[in-house]
């Protein structure tokens, strides 16, 4: 009986809980429940959403990637300084973001992989490296149309109209303009990587090398070309991540993205709890970020200061960690 | 002259803001029964001092007028605060105000409050938005009043030094009074331009300054028009010893800088300066006004006051309470006002 | 008895429904060994698990040289006297520190010592400890660069820093090879001589026959048998493990005709002596010889971990160089690594993914996984195996040993192999399990050449056509199971004969 509650508790407390806290907040916060606001909440989580799903990828592999926050920012200098400088047209701005984040993935993994460098310290590596980097062409301004350059001339370029739509079209969902099309990218992105990681065998080795890479490599797996796989899924995944911020602020902004890998981060850590999973895995990530997305909400709807908020965010990471290595290690724990 | 000079912009401005109805009456609708509205602070910056006193202002006014204030901070979060707004709308807020943040991710949000019917004012932040009025501290008169002062010290005759970091957008309004006065005087020269905003500023920049002293020693006047600035000139000047030749005029205050105003043989002969706690209240009454259905104006200009070493001293003013008691034009701005405005207890 | 070290009366033991230990009665004498035998399953870990405090008993009393035992936990038991080497090694020693201080690591906890290590008087007690163990290893090398057999002695040594009453050995020997094993036993006649009472877990019939004063049998939580007068009733005892008398098994000798399988003149590493090895179709070929004779470095290069030094593979006639795992599977080359919790499982998975891991290329339609065939594959081999669980849905980790290797095993079998490779498959598996993995091998050897690696002669009778005998690198002698000549089997296995007598005709 107990043991029954236990397993209950553990499969499905996370989503009771979550349930719990949108009734909660729709009783108590008045204008809280509603299709706007829900848009507001997805809107709110999706591109931390995009960046903790790569994260979830490397996890899963059994690695780490703290270089996702700066991926995404220097894809946003990249963007802006690609169209507003260089003045291309959107289509190159975004391939070249795609492809910076896909070589900055390449490069971690073959850190990682190649010259044994732990995954924690190469990513960490490449975050001081980027956080730099992106700052260099421009000397540590913000890119914005009508800038003046260190030649004296003015930047001419512009954030095209398509680019632009990438972060603020909004679709027509139940009412006019609801809908935001970084949502939608985030869903879409969520689920690929949910059918990626569950349901391809591709994504069932890449847990058989997180869970155990010897025995992996020991039937024959590529182990480090799934790593390396891994890190470019999560450095693309980022510098989608960046774009959209890019599309959404209409200028390269400096200051912005600073919260992005940790709040990424918790929400895949939370993940691990949902469904009871006890491992990274997308659907609960996705959740993750959903349940921190409505926490904030619903917080600052009862005007609570920002700085509750962080500890509320603490607490809500620190429950979701000792419910999945706790309660899942006693659930197993009847038989070694 | 400067105090004439400021008493005449300040009517001009409460003229243009029709707020010179004579009779008293009850507040209009719906603030006549405040309870009921509710409106937000949307900000975009939030850590250091002045930004404390702003929203110590808009608290005070807003408790003043009984209406109920959110705060939404998204510290230096451009993208959170386009979302906060949405969450304002969300809240289903009367007014919003908007404090600071970048043009280019703040317009369409703001756009989208006023399609939802809310008011909105914007202080410090060009939303390019003809439904929403600007609150704006004067740069241009923060420089040219400082300036104005050192001429009335030191003549129209010297060499000066002059901190500049060109790009950003206050500095930028300033430099505009400074390439004013040096065409208007012949006599005044720039024997040198140094400014960095390497952390920390004020370090940084007493770096450059010492240099450029030693190599100018004819420089007699620095128009230093950000307190950090300031601060690293008045740095420099000490440890070179010629802290009592040299003569600073800067802009913007703090308690820490009336210390140093105030110690002995203190270059730093006047700073200027808005309240920003004033700036704070006034956007709150510029809201209300809107609210009760009256316009504030395109542009809200809230007007900034001269503070000389000599007027601190002979107040012996310690702190910002002690300089906002003994000079009321720095406590309140008689800014988008009407009648019927109740306004915080001092 | 006042005498006693341990005694447990009726103690019991359930996890929810699982009713693990049924009221189990045991008596540890000082000075003796007892030795404590039973299948996987039979409830002997638990029974450890509850003496040492890691679980609580739900019934039943324990006393401790005539006082009451209820260890509240492991830190407790250990205190009070009741010391455990677990199975794995490595939670009996700290891998990245030297052998000193993992011999001194329990005086560093201890809440008298100081706060600064004095380097020079640390190293001087471990050489002592060290010494009084017969443990000869250098003290300054990391425990994680020794072999295993060392660094079981020093989890020993470690147990007996805290000069326990009782100490318990579970499977000690099982990782280690026969000379190994000997050192264990002269430190384990030593202990007994010191009057500590020591309870040891063992499958294997020469450790017991070699140590045992005393055998209790435990079967399915119950004990089912006690064995004290000498001579022991080795063979009673295992009936009362397994229920039904053990009978020999009966080995058909096949010889094969094709070759499959040629190995010409290979060296293993750098300056060893070339080998030669044919092995047919529908051979079992058990390769024998202690850790370090160079069987698993054959094994590593056929299935393409590490390069050979000279000569040349052939398989079906053809050249065989692997450049990796992946090249080696491709070409129908298999292999069950040893330490399977290391090599092999993947614990985060269930029966069926741990199963079909290598194969899943062709359970799937693109990338995208067919789940419902990956069951099924899986399903066929748990009856074929008789793979005791309640579907094939079940966490790995929840099986008992013998079943998770069985999986493992069942891992290769799901397609033809040309060469199969089995490096220690019956680690850590009891006799019935063993039983059913050398059955299936055997039937199913056709089609393919099978290679087993093992240390144990027993194994290797029991499931080999032929036994190749490993030392130093080099072939050192082969005979067919028929009438095996076991003294000279051992004679070649421990190098006494020279390597010059080369392979039977």
């Amino acid at each position: 009986m107990n043991d029954k509650i236990l397993n209950f508790s553990i499969r499905y407390g996370f989503l009771i809980l979550l349930f719990g806290l949108i009734v909660y907040f729709s009783i108590a916060a008045p204008g809280f429940f509603g299709p706007l606001s829900a848009a507001f909440v997805l809107q709110s989580v999706a591109i931390t959403g995009i960046l903790a799903l790569g994260v979830t990828c490397t996890l899963v592999v059994g690695g780490f990637d703290l270089s996702i926050g700066a991926v995404a920012t220097s894809a946003l200098m990249l963007s802006a300084y690609s169209m507003v400088i260089l003045e291309h047209p959107a289509i190159v701005a975004v391939t070249l973001c795609l492809g910076m984040g896909a070589l900055v993935g390449f490069i971690n993994g073959l850190l990682i992989v190649k010259f044994r460098v732990p995954d924690l310290l190469a990513t960490l590596g490449m975050m001081f490296l980027l956080i730099g980097l992106q700052r260099i062409p421009t000397q540590g301004n913000s890119i914005a149309t009508g800038m003046t350059l260190t030649d004296g001339t003015v930047a001419e370029g512009t954030f095209s109209a398509a680019f632009l739509w990438l972060g603020r079209h909004r679709f027509d969902v139940v009412i006019d303009r609801l809908l935001p099309m970084p949502v939608v990218i985030f869903v879409a992105i969520a689920v690929l990587i949910w059918l990626f990681l569950g349901f391809t065998r591709h994504g069932r080795l890449m847990y058989a090398i997180g869970s155990n890479a010897r025995a992996a490599s020991l039937v024959g797996t590529p182990v480090n070309r799934y790593k390396v796989v891994a890190y470019m899924i999560s450095g693309v995944t980022a510098s989608i991540g960046g774009i959209l911020l890019a599309a959404r602020l209409g200028r390269g902004d400096i200051a912005s993205g600073n919260n992005l890998l940790l709040d990424s981060v918790a929400a895949a850590l939370i993940g691990f709890a949902v469904l009871g999973a006890a491992r990274p895995n997308a659907f609960g990530t996705a959740m993750g970020a959903l349940f921190v997305g409505i926490l904030l909400q619903g917080m600052t709807m009862m005007n609570a200061p920002y700085y509750t908020q962080d500890f509320v965010k603490g607490a809500v990471l620190v429950g979701a960690l000792v419910f999945t290595f706790y309660l899942s290690s006693r659930r197993t724990g009847t038989r070694h | 002259m400067l105090r004439r000079h400021f008493m005449a912009l300040a009517s001009v401005a409460s003229l243009a803001l029709g707020a010179g109805a004579a009779t008293a009456q009850d507040a209009p609708a719906p603030l006549d029964n405040p309870g009921d509205v509710t409106i937000a602070l949307v900000r975009y910056l939030s850590t250091g001092d002045f930004f404390q006193a702003y929203l110590s202002g808009v608290e005070s006014q807003a408790a003043a007028l009984g209406v109920n204030l959110r705060v939404l901070d998204s510290r230096q979060d451009a993208a959170l605060q386009a979302d906060m707004v949405d969450q304002a709308i969300a809240l289903g807020v009367d007014g919003i105000i908007i404090q600071h943040g970048l043009t280019e991710s703040m317009r369409e949000a703001a756009q989208r409050a006023v399609d939802a019917g809310i008011k909105v004012v914007a202080f410090d932040v060009n939303v390019e938005n003809d439904a929403i009025p600007q609150i704006e501290q004067s740069d241009y008169l923060l420089g040219k009043l400082a300036l104005e002062q050192a001429i009335a010290d030191n003549g129209d005759n010297f060499a000066a030094g002059y901190v500049y970091v060109p790009g950003i957008a206050p500095l930028d309004r300033r430099h505009v009074a400074w390439e004013e006065v040096k065409k208007a005087n012949p006599g005044i020269t720039e024997a040198a331009r140094i400014g960095t905003l390497d952390n920390p500023i004020a370090n940084a920049n007493a770096n450059q300054a010492r240099a450029a002293l030693q190599a100018n020693p004819n420089i007699s006047v620095f128009f230093a028009p950000y307190n950090e600035f300031a601060k690293g000139v008045k740095i420099a000047a000490d440890e070179l010893g010629i802290g009592g030749d040299l003569s600073i005029y800067s802009a913007d205050i703090s308690t820490a800088d009336i210390a140093l105003m105030r110690e002995a043989g203190s270059g730093w002969k006047a700073t200027v300066a808005t309240n920003p706690a004033v700036v704070g209240e006034v956007s709150v009454r510029a809201l209300a006004l809107m609210l009760a259905g009256e316009k504030p104006g395109a542009s809200v200009i809230v007007p900034p006051t001269l503070i000389t070493q000599t007027f601190l001293n002979d107040n012996d003013i310690r702190n910002m309470e002690d300089l906002g008691s003994k000079m009321p034009q720095f406590q309140h701005a008689d800014v988008a006002m009407a009648d019927w405005m109740p306004l915080p207890a001092r | 008895m006042a005498g006693d070290a341990l005694k447990v009366n009726g103690l019991q033991k359930s996890f929810g429904k699982n009713h693990v230990l049924r009221g189990i009665d045991l008596t540890l004498s000082p000075g003796s060994v007892t030795v404590l035998m039973g299948a996987n399953g039979a409830g002997k870990s638990t029974l450890v698990k509850v003496i040492c405090g890691h679980h609580r008993g739900d019934g039943g009393t324990m006393t401790l040289a005539g006082t009451a035992f209820e260890p509240e936990d492991a830190a407790d038991a250990i205190r009070k006297g009741v010391v455990t080497v677990h199975q794995s090694i490595d939670d009996g020693v700290i891998p990245d520190l030297d052998v000193a201080n993992n011999l001194m690591l329990d005086r560093l906890v201890e809440r008298g010592h100081g706060l600064f290590v004095r380097e020079r008087h640390l190293r001087a007690e471990a050489a002592k400890v060290a010494a009084a163990m017969g443990i000869d290893v250098n003290l300054r090398a990391r425990v994680s660069d020794l072999a295993v057999a060392d660094r079981q002695m020093i989890a020993i040594a470690r147990a007996m820093a805290r000069a326990p009453q009782v100490l318990i050995l579970d499977e000690p020997t099982s990782s280690l090879s026969a000379t190994e094993a000997d050192r264990l036993f002269a430190l384990i006649d030593r202990l007994r001589a010191q009057g500590v009472a020591i309870l040891y877990i063992s499958h294997r019939m020469s450790d017991i026959r070699r140590i045992a004063d005393c055998i209790v049998v435990m079967r399915d939580g119950a004990v089912s048998g006690v064995f004290e007068t000498k001579p022991l009733d080795y063979e009673a005892a295992v009936t009362a493990m397994l229920g039904h008398r053990m009978t020999e098994v009966d080995v058909a000798v096949q010889n094969g005709s094709t070759p499959v399988l040629e190995l010409h003149d290979l060296q293993l590493f750098d300056g060893a002596a070339p080998i030669s090895l044919t092995a047919h179709d529908g051979d079992v070929v058990a390769l024998v010889g202690l850790l370090g004779s160079g069987k698993s470095r054959l094994a590593e290069i056929l299935f393409g971990i590490a390069p050979s030094h000279g000569g040349e593979i052939r398989i079906n006639g053809q050249h065989y160089a692997p450049r990796s795992v992946e090249d080696a599977v491709a070409q129908g080359v298999f292999m069950s690594p040893k330490d399977r919790a290391t090599n092999a499982v993947i614990p985060a998975f269930d029966i069926a993914d741990n199963m079909t891991l290598p194969f899943l290329r062709g359970l799937s339609i693109g990338s995208f996984l067919k789940p419902r065939q990956q069951r099924n594959t899986a399903q066929g081999m748990v009856d074929q195996l008789g793979i005791v669980c309640q579907s094939v849905g079940d966490g790995i980790n929840t099986l008992s040993g013998g079943n998770q290797q069985k999986v493992m095993i069942a891992r290769w079998l799901l397609e033809p192999a040309r060469v199969l490779l089995l490096d220690e498959p019956f680690q850590g598996v009891d006799i019935g399990a063993r039983r059913d993995i050398g059955r299936h091998i055997r039937a199913t050897a056709q089609g393919r050449a099978t290679l087993v690696f093992l240390a144990e002669i027993d194994e290797a009778l029991e499931i080999a056509d032929r036994i190749v005998v490993m030392n130093e690198g080099a072939i050192v002698g082969e005979h067919a199971n028929r009438n095996v000549d076991l003294a000279a089997l051992v004679s070649d296995i421990s190098g006494a004969r020279p390597t010059a007598a080369g392979p039977a005709p």
